[in-house]
């Protein structure tokens, strides 16, 4: 999967925009949004904010989460475990960087927030890094992966899988000849016990 | 615009064209993290293409520069992505297993076939062009007793082995994960919404029942 059909399932989810017109409900396949009344927030998915936003039709309001002190809080559970924390959104970074790239003057901080999520991305990466180097170096072929997010999961989806699925085929191969090597040291075993 | 809230699947209970597009979402996804064929889901493919053209009629009913066109067609845009791109993977899968997906199908009945009547239809046109070829451009200058196009021996399979992400939609308990080298076999429990890492044979009939989900 490429990046842009994570950013495309990502825009799926919901925001709350301020809206500077008014309208009716309006009926998708989707759902129903609206209705919009100036001044007053209404959630929309992002593909839908983002595009209202760069039409100047509406306002976008930060996500909950998209805020200096509780990034600064993930940040810093991130750094004090080992494993992966759980985050605020499971699309943090295709969000952020759909929201901060259309509306970065609606909302606060942008540029503080930007710099965290950037720190926790790397922190994250570097972690996923280690976890994989580890994983694979204990030959399993079986590993939990909670808490991490889909572009997480496919920043990796063109190395690991594909390394294991080799190592699994390494292996059967050694597992065939050790069985055939077996084979035939009992039937060496054999054939000296009938000649001595 | 009021009409496109309620629409029956076949024999179950009516749903919402919401709940289509989510479960199409699912599908797509799976199909595409998926190394084997999974089964055709026309229901929902052909009920979510129901509703964009009933969209698309409605739509034709507005101003140009109705408020609500530019949404539409977004959304509409967004639907057919999925939908082609659904339909676009398995004739890749059905092209590269084509032998292996028709002597499977074969054995199945009608009610739980794997393609969908298009799809059976193109893979069986596919598979007589292939021969078609293979005789004209080489078989045939070939001496006779070699000339035989032997599928089983050119069929190509779906690894099964190959590893898949997923996230466990409900509570599954003892999914046996195949053993190292010491050919030790093993069970592990998987907790609802956990995600996972391992081979597709350990979970392809936890997928197919519905209980896990390929990400």
């Amino acid at each position: 999967m490429n990046p842009e059909e994570v950013e495309f399932i990502a825009e799926n989810k919901n925001v709350s925009i301020v809206p500077n017109f008014n309208f009716d409900r309006i009926y998708l396949i989707s759902g129903d949004v609206g209705p919009f009344r100036a001044g007053l927030p209404v959630q929309v998915p992002i593909w839908m904010a983002t595009n209202l936003r760069q039409r100047q039709k509406c306002r976008i309001m930060a996500p909950d989460w998209m805020d200096t002190e509780k990034l600064e809080q993930v940040k810093e559970e991130e750094s004090q475990s080992r494993f992966f924390t759980k985050m605020p959104s499971e699309h943090y970074m295709v969000e952020a960087h759909l929201l901060l790239g259309v509306a970065a003057e609606d909302i606060p901080h942008a540029d503080e927030i930007r710099t965290i999520l950037k720190d926790i991305w790397d922190m994250r990466m570097s972690k996923l890094r280690s976890s994989v180097d580890a994983f694979i170096k204990t030959g399993g072929s079986y590993a939990k992966l909670d808490h991490l997010t889909t572009m997480e999961i496919n920043s990796i989806r063109p190395l690991l899988p594909h390394a294991l699925d080799e190592l699994y085929k390494l292996q059967k191969v050694v597992r065939i000849f050790m069985s055939f090597l077996k084979n035939i040291t009992l039937q060496n075993e054999q054939y000296q016990r009938k000649v001595f | 615009m009021e009409s496109n809230d309620d629409v029956a699947l076949s024999d179950e209970e009516p749903v919402t064209a919401q709940k289509v597009l989510q479960s199409l979402q699912e599908v797509w996804l799976n199909e595409k993290f998926c190394p084997e064929l999974l089964q055709h889901q026309s229901d929902l493919v052909d009920c979510m293409l129901d509703q964009i053209q009933q969209m698309e009629e409605n739509l034709r009913k507005l101003k140009k520069n109705d408020f609500r066109v530019v949404i539409h067609r977004m959304e509409l845009d967004r639907i057919r992505y999925i939908v082609t791109d659904y339909l676009r993977i398995r004739l890749n899968k059905i092209e590269n297993f084509v032998i292996h997906v028709l002597e499977q199908e074969s054995s199945r009945n009608i009610e739980d076939a794997y393609l969908s009547p298009p799809e059976l239809k193109f893979a069986r046109e596919y598979i007589t062009l292939l021969e078609e070829h293979l005789r004209l451009v080489a078989l045939r200058h070939m001496p006779t007793n070699i000339q035989d196009f032997d599928k089983a021996k050119v069929a190509v399979t779906p690894n099964l082995s190959s590893h898949v992400f997923l996230r466990a939609k409900q509570n599954i308990t003892g999914v046996v994960i195949e053993g190292d080298n010491e050919n030790r076999e093993e069970e592990v429990d998987l907790d609802e919404n956990s995600q996972h890492i391992m081979q597709y044979k350990s979970v392809a009939n936890y997928l197919k029942a519905g209980a896990v989900q390929l990400i």
